[in-house]
């Protein structure tokens, strides 16, 4: 009879074992078998205890570091989106083209040029070359660390176009070392005008203008004379 | 076809992936520094950055990106740095044709690499159809 009514009970025992393990395999992690008993079977009841308790110890942190990485992710994700910000912020304001004497404009160019870059500077060039009417404008490459092929290419047309428009164009910020390596690369420049200095291209700037001055003085001096002849 | 001088004494300094526009301005302000660090003057450290930046743009327009390999070590008892520029790309028809001055497969001037040549010590090229070019230059401190 006693027999019987212990093996009834061990099967309870096993069975609320398995409901435990059920459960905490569905996700309850406060899931106990909490025996009070004190026989054979206890022993692996607290064993199977201790085991949840370290599972749901591991999930538990495994949550909280996944949540940090997404956090983190989430963060450098709008990093990204600032510095691609920043960067066509950049892109705009690093070619400023201003109008600094009568009739001269200077494009002070600073850093890399790569394609995307020149194209606006020589648009920015063009149009400021169009509203303003000026027709000598100094490109300034003193902030240019490496002038290769594909960079003097970019001037050559820069300055290509504004003269198309009517513009002399300067270089002006040629360091020696970048002139030598221009000769060895075997770029011809000839074609352009270049100072080695901003102050130089300034100063040739201005003597051009009183040149083109005194030409229009003569001619609205002479411009009579010839009427009557 | 040329075979690239190498050597495993060489000291490997870096090695970089050209993917973007981004990575070539990168690599070049790194060689810029390395060169700086051996002592090279600034005409020279112009030299070699520009050179390894026609290089570098080469890679860039024709080959589809590529490596670099950054390494200095001693060549024929000159303390040198050493670029390694390697692509997957087309690789080059006609080897003498590209080395000549103003010749151009696409929109470039044409100097690319004849002017990388003379801006450098040394200058070996191994390029092979459909297959990849390989540029080595070296510069002396």
């Amino acid at each position: 009879m006693g027999e019987t009514h212990n093996i009834q009970r061990i099967k309870e025992r096993i069975n609320n074992i398995e409901d435990v393990l059920a459960s905490v395999a569905a996700g309850d992690n406060e899931a106990r078998i909490n025996s009070e008993t004190e026989d054979d079977l206890s022993g692996i009841e607290a064993a199977i205890d201790l085991l949840i308790d370290d599972l749901t110890d591991e999930l538990i942190q495994r949550e909280k570091m996944q949540k940090e990485v997404e956090d983190k992710l989430s963060k450098i994700q709008e990093q990204q989106k600032t510095i691609f910000q920043q960067q066509a912020d950049l892109m705009e304001l690093s070619s400023p083209v201003s109008k600094v004497w009568d009739n001269v404009l200077i494009l002070p160019v600073i850093g890399t040029l790569d394609s995307q870059r020149t194209q606006i500077m020589m648009e920015n060039l063009l149009e400021k070359i169009v509203e303003t009417g000026c027709t000598i404008s100094i490109l300034d490459i003193t902030g240019v660390p490496t002038v290769d092929t594909q960079v003097a290419n970019h001037l050559l047309k820069t300055v290509t176009s504004a003269r198309l428009l009517g513009a002399e164009c300067i270089i002006s910020g040629i360091s020696p070392a970048i002139a030598q390596t221009i000769v060895h690369l075997g770029i011809d420049l000839s074609s352009i005008k270049t100072k080695a200095t901003l102050q130089d291209a300034m100063i040739y700037a201005m003597k051009q203008n009183k040149l083109s001055e005194n030409v229009k003085l003569q001619t609205l001096f002479t411009d009579p004379d010839e009427n009557e002849d | 076809m040329m075979q690239l001088t190498s050597n495993t004494n060489w000291e490997t300094i870096d090695k970089h992936l050209i993917k973007t526009e981004h990575d070539i301005v990168n690599v070049r302000q790194q060689i810029r520094f390395c060169a700086k660090q051996l002592n090279m003057g600034i005409i020279n450290q112009t030299r070699i950055t520009t050179a390894v930046s026609e290089l570098l743009r080469n890679m860039y327009n024709y080959g589809e990106g590529g490596e670099v390999l950054i390494q200095k070590g001693m060549v024929d008892e000159h303390n040198a740095l050493i670029i390694t520029c390697s692509d997957q790309g087309p690789g080059i028809d006609n080897l003498e044709l590209a080395m000549s001055d103003g010749y151009t497969s696409g929109k470039g001037m044409g100097y690319g690499l004849p002017g990388a040549k003379r801006l450098v010590d040394r200058f070996e090229i191994e390029s092979e159809k459909n297959k990849g070019t390989i540029v080595r230059i070296m510069k002396w401190n």
